[in-house]
C-alpha cells in the first residue's frame, strides 16, 4: 500500500468513522450476545433464544428495552459519583481502543467525496496504544468495586486488579516477538508484513497461543473469567449494577472481545490481505467472526481454574515461556 | 486550530483533577482524579506528536502505577472521608504557595527569555519509537541501564520479602503442645 | 443355603471404570510433569471436539433436546398426583362417589370437606363437595383410600387460575357426562408411564 495514492485523510472522515466505529461495533456487541446464546445453546444440545422475531434474532431489542427501561438503582452507601462514572469508564476505553484498530477497509463516500479511513485514528504506535487503553480498562471495575461498598464487588474488583495487571505482562511480552520481527509498532506495518501470504502466526505460534490466553484473561472470558465467578462471588464487580449501567459493562466487555480479535487477526493471522479468491475485508471479517465464535466455543467446552491456579499460570508458566520466547526471536533475528 | 483546542481542554481537565486529588477528603475521590490526570497528560505527548511518550505514560502511570495504588486503597474503606489533622496550616499554606511560585519561576523564565532549544529535534522520517531507542541507548545508556539492575534488585528484594516463609501454611499450621497433663506425658 | 447369593449385588456385568486416584504430586518437580502431560495430552482439544460434535448433532442431525413446553408437552407418569378427578359409573354415568367420606377422614391437611344427605330412594347423595386447593398437598390418600375408584388424580397440573374456588368444585372435577367414553381408568400404583420404553437409556457408566 503506497502512501501516496491514498487521499488525504480530514476531520469529517475521522469523525465519521468514529462514529460508525461506535455504532456499528456496539450493534455488533449487542448482535455478539444473541450470537453466544445461540451457539452455547446449540453446543448444549439447547435451543436458545427463539420467540422475539424469527428465530429469536430481535431477543437483542428485547434486552436492549429491558435495560433501558430497569430502575437504576444506587446503593446508598455507594458513592454515587464514582459509581455512575464506572461504567462508562469500561465501555469508553473499550471503543478509545478501538480507535487505533483497523475495523473496516478504507473507503470513499460517493457523491460528497468524502474519504474514510480504515483507522480512526493512525497513531504510528497503535499496539502499545491498544494496550495501553485496555489497561486504563481496568478502572472501570476497579473504581465499580471499591465504590458500591459491597463485599463481593470488592472482592471481585480485587481479583480485577491482580488478573489485568498479571495478564497484561503476558500480553505485552507475547506481542513483543511479533513486535521485534516486524520493527514496528503500527497496525498497518503488521499488515504489509505479512502480505506475502505467510502469516506470522507460522514464526510464532508461541506467542500467538500465549496472546490468545492472555487476551482470554483479560476479556474475562471462561477458562479465566473469575472476576464475576457467581459461584463464589456473587456478581463481582457488578453485583450492584441494575439496567444500562449494567449494560455499559457489557457492552465494553464485547467491544473488548472484539479488539481482542482484531489484534490476534491482524498481528498473527495476515490481517486484511488478499488470501486464495477472497478479498481482503472478506478475510478480515471471516477471521475475527472466528476468534469470537472460538471464545464461545472455549466457554462451551473448557471449565474455570481456580484464582491460585491463574495467577500460577502466568507467573510461572506464561511469562518465562514469553521471556524465552523473546530471546529466542532475539537470538535468531540476530544471526540470520 | 485543533491543537489550540486540545491543549485548553487537556490543561483545563488535568489542573481541575489535580486539584481534586489535593483537594478531597474522600480517598475514592483523590485516585479517581489522580488517574484520570495521567490519562490528560498523556494527552499533551500525543498533541506534541511524541505518541510513544504518550502511549507509555498511559501504559506505565495509569496502567500499572496507578492500579498498583488503588490495589492499595482497597484495604481501607474507601466511602468514607478521612479526618485531616492541620496543626499549621498558616504554615503549610505558605510553604506549598512558595514551593508554587518557585516553579512557576522557573519553568516560565525560559520562555520569557526565549531561549529553549530542544536538545534532541524530531527528525523527519525517524519514527517516534526509534528516536526514544537512538537516545536512550547512545547517550543515556548508562543511566538506562543502572535503572535496570535498581528495579532488578528491587524485584528480588520484593519476591524476598514476599516469599519469606511461603513454604509454610498460614491457615494449616499444626503446633505440636506437649501435653500438660503427666498420664498424657507417660502414655506418650 | 446361604445368604451370599442375596448380598452379592453386583448383578449383571457392567464394565465400570476403575478411576486413576493416584496420590496428588507431592514436589515441584512432579507437579511440573503432571502440568506437562495434562497439557500436552490433547485432552483440552477432545473437549472442544466434543462440543462441536454436540452442535452437529443438535443442528442437522436432529438431535435437539429441548422441549417447547406450551407447544409440545411430556407425557405424564400415570402416578401423577395432579387436580383430582371425580369418576362416573360407565354403565349409568352416576357418580361413583357413594358418600362414605373416608377421602375427608384421612385427609392430613384438612383440605376436603364433603356433605351428604339421603336422597328419596334412601341412598346417599353428595350434596356437596370441595377441595381447597390452597391447601392440598397432593399427598394421593384421598385416592388411595376410595373403596369405588372415585376420586383419582388427573392429568391437570397447569393449576394457574384467577381464584382458587375455580377448580375446587365436585362438577368441576367430575367427568362431563358427554365425555364418558373419554373417561381415563385409574391404573393403579404401580402403573408405568406411556412412554416408559423410550426413557429407557444406559447408565453413565455403560459408556
Amino acid at each position: 500500500m503506497d502512501a501516496t495514492i491514498l487521499p488525504e485523510v480530514t476531520a469529517v472522515g475521522v469523525i465519521i468513522k468514529a462514529v460508525l466505529i461506535l455504532a456499528v461495533i456496539s450493534a455488533i456487541a449487542g448482535f455478539g450476545t444473541y450470537i453466544e446464546r445461540k451457539v452455547l445453546a446449540f453446543m448444549q444440545r439447547r435451543l436458545g433464544p427463539q420467540h422475539v422475531g424469527p428465530y429469536g434474532l430481535l431477543q437483542l431489542a428485547a434486552d436492549g428495552i429491558k435495560l433501558f427501561t430497569k430502575e437504576d438503582i444506587i446503593p446508598q452507601h455507594a458513592n454515587k459519583i464514582i459509581f455512575s462514572v464506572a461504567p462508562a469508564i469500561t465501555a469508553a476505553t473499550a471503543f478509545i481502543a478501538l480507535a487505533a484498530v483497523p475495523v473496516f477497509p478504507d473507503f470513499t463516500i460517493p457523491f460528497v467525496d468524502v474519504f474514510v479511513p480504515s483507522i480512526a485514528s493512525d497513531v504510528n504506535v497503535g499496539i502499545l496504544f491498544v494496550l495501553g487503553m485496555m489497561a486504563a480498562g481496568l478502572y472501570g471495575p476497579l473504581l465499580a468495586g471499591m465504590a458500591q461498598s459491597n463485599k463481593w464487588g470488592i472482592i471481585g474488583s480485587a481479583r480485577t486488579a491482580i488478573q489485568f495487571l498479571s495478564y497484561e505482562v503476558v500480553t505485552g511480552l507475547s506481542l513483543l516477538a511479533p513486535i521485534m520481527m516486524v520493527g514496528s509498532l503500527s497496525f498497518v506495518d503488521f499488515n504489509d508484513y505479512q502480505s506475502d501470504g505467510t502469516w506470522l502466526v507460522v514464526y510464532q505460534p508461541v506467542a500467538f497461543v500465549l496472546f490468545l490466553i492472555a487476551g482470554y484473561a483479560e476479556t474475562n472470558r471462561t477458562p479465566f473469567d473469575l472476576l464475576e465467578h457467581e459461584a463464589e462471588i456473587v456478581s463481582g464487580y457488578v453485583t450492584e449494577y441494575s439496567g444500562m449501567r449494567w449494560g455499559m459493562f457489557f457492552i465494553g466487555e464485547y467491544a473488548n472481545m472484539i479488539t481482542i480479535g482484531v489484534i490476534a487477526s491482524v498481528v498473527f493471522l495476515g490481517g486484511y490481505n488478499d488470501w486464495w479468491i477472497f478479498a481482503g475485508w472478506f478475510m478480515i471479517l471471516a477471521k475475527i467472526a472466528f476468534s469470537f465464535f472460538f471464545m464461545l466455543w472455549v466457554r462451551a467446552a473448557w471449565p474455570h481454574v481456580r484464582p491460585d491456579q491463574l495467577m500460577w499460570l502466568c507467573w510461572k508458566v506464561l511469562m518465562p515461556l514469553a521471556v524465552i520466547n523473546v530471546v529466542i526471536t532475539g537470538l535468531v533475528m540476530m544471526a540470520g | 486550530m485543533y491543537e489550540f483546542i486540545a491543549f485548553y481542554i487537556f490543561a483545563i481537565s488535568t489542573t481541575i483533577l489535580f486539584m481534586i486529588t489535593v483537594m478531597s477528603k474522600n480517598v475514592l475521590y483523590a485516585m479517581t482524579s489522580l488517574a484520570a490526570g495521567m490519562v490528560m497528560i498523556s494527552g499533551f505527548f500525543f498533541i506534541l506528536g511524541a505518541d510513544f511518550l504518550g502511549v507509555v505514560q498511559l501504559i506505565v502511570y495509569v496502567g500499572a502505577v496507578m492500579a498498583l495504588y488503588s490495589f492499595a486503597m482497597m484495604f481501607f474503606d474507601a466511602t468514607k472521608d478521612i479526618k485531616e489533622k492541620h496543626n499549621n496550616p498558616t504554615l503549610v499554606f505558605l510553604l506549598g504557595g512558595l514551593m508554587a511560585l518557585v516553579f512557576v519561576i522557573i519553568f516560565s523564565a525560559p520562555i520569557i527569555g526565549e531561549n529553549i532549544e530542544a536538545s534532541y529535534p524530531i527528525v523527519n522520517g525517524v519514527g517516534n519509537a526509534q528516536a526514544v531507542g537512538i537516545v536512550l541507548f547512545t547517550k543515556y545508556l548508562v543511566p538506562f541501564e543502572v535503572a535496570a539492575i535498581m528495579l532488578l534488585v528491587a524485584m528480588i528484594a520484593g519476591i524476598i520479602l514476599a516469599g519469606k516463609k511461603m513454604d509454610i501454611s498460614l491457615t494449616k499450621t499444626v503446633i505440636q503442645k506437649e501435653p500438660e497433663d503427666e498420664i498424657l506425658k507417660e502414655s506418650k | 443355603m446361604g445368604l451370599e447369593k442375596f448380598k452379592d449385588r453386583n448383578v449383571g456385568t457392567q464394565n465400570y471404570i476403575k478411576l486413576d486416584l493416584t496420590h496428588p504430586p507431592k514436589d515441584g518437580w512432579s507437579k511440573f510433569k503432571q502440568v506437562l502431560s495434562r497439557a500436552v495430552q490433547p485432552e483440552l482439544f477432545v473437549g472442544l471436539w466434543v462440543t462441536l460434535r454436540e452442535m452437529n448433532n443438535a443442528l442437522f442431525r436432529g438431535k435437539m433436546h429441548t422441549t417447547q413446553y406450551p407447544l409440545e408437552k411430556l407425557p405424564i407418569s400415570p402416578r401423577y398426583r395432579a387436580i383430582h378427578d371425580m369418576l362416573r359409573l360407565l354403565e349409568s354415568g352416576h357418580y361413583r362417589c357413594i358418600g362414605c367420606g373416608l377421602c375427608e377422614k384421612i385427609c392430613i391437611s384438612n383440605c376436603i370437606s364433603m356433605d351428604t344427605r339421603y336422597d328419596e330412594n334412601q341412598r346417599k347423595e353428595v350434596s356437596e363437595y370441595t377441595i381447597n386447593f390452597g391447601r392440598c398437598i397432593f399427598c394421593g390418600y384421598c385416592a388411595e383410600v376410595c373403596p369405588e375408584l372415585a376420586i383419582v388424580h388427573g392429568g391437570r397440573y397447569e393449576n394457574a387460575s384467577e381464584q382458587r374456588a375455580s377448580f375446587s368444585l365436585f362438577e368441576d372435577m367430575l367427568t362431563p357426562i358427554d365425555n364418558l367414553n373419554l373417561q381415563q381408568e385409574y391404573q393403579g400404583f404401580g402403573a408405568i408411564s406411556p412412554n416408559a420404553d423410550d426413557n429407557i437409556k444406559k447408565t453413565p457408566l455403560a459408556y
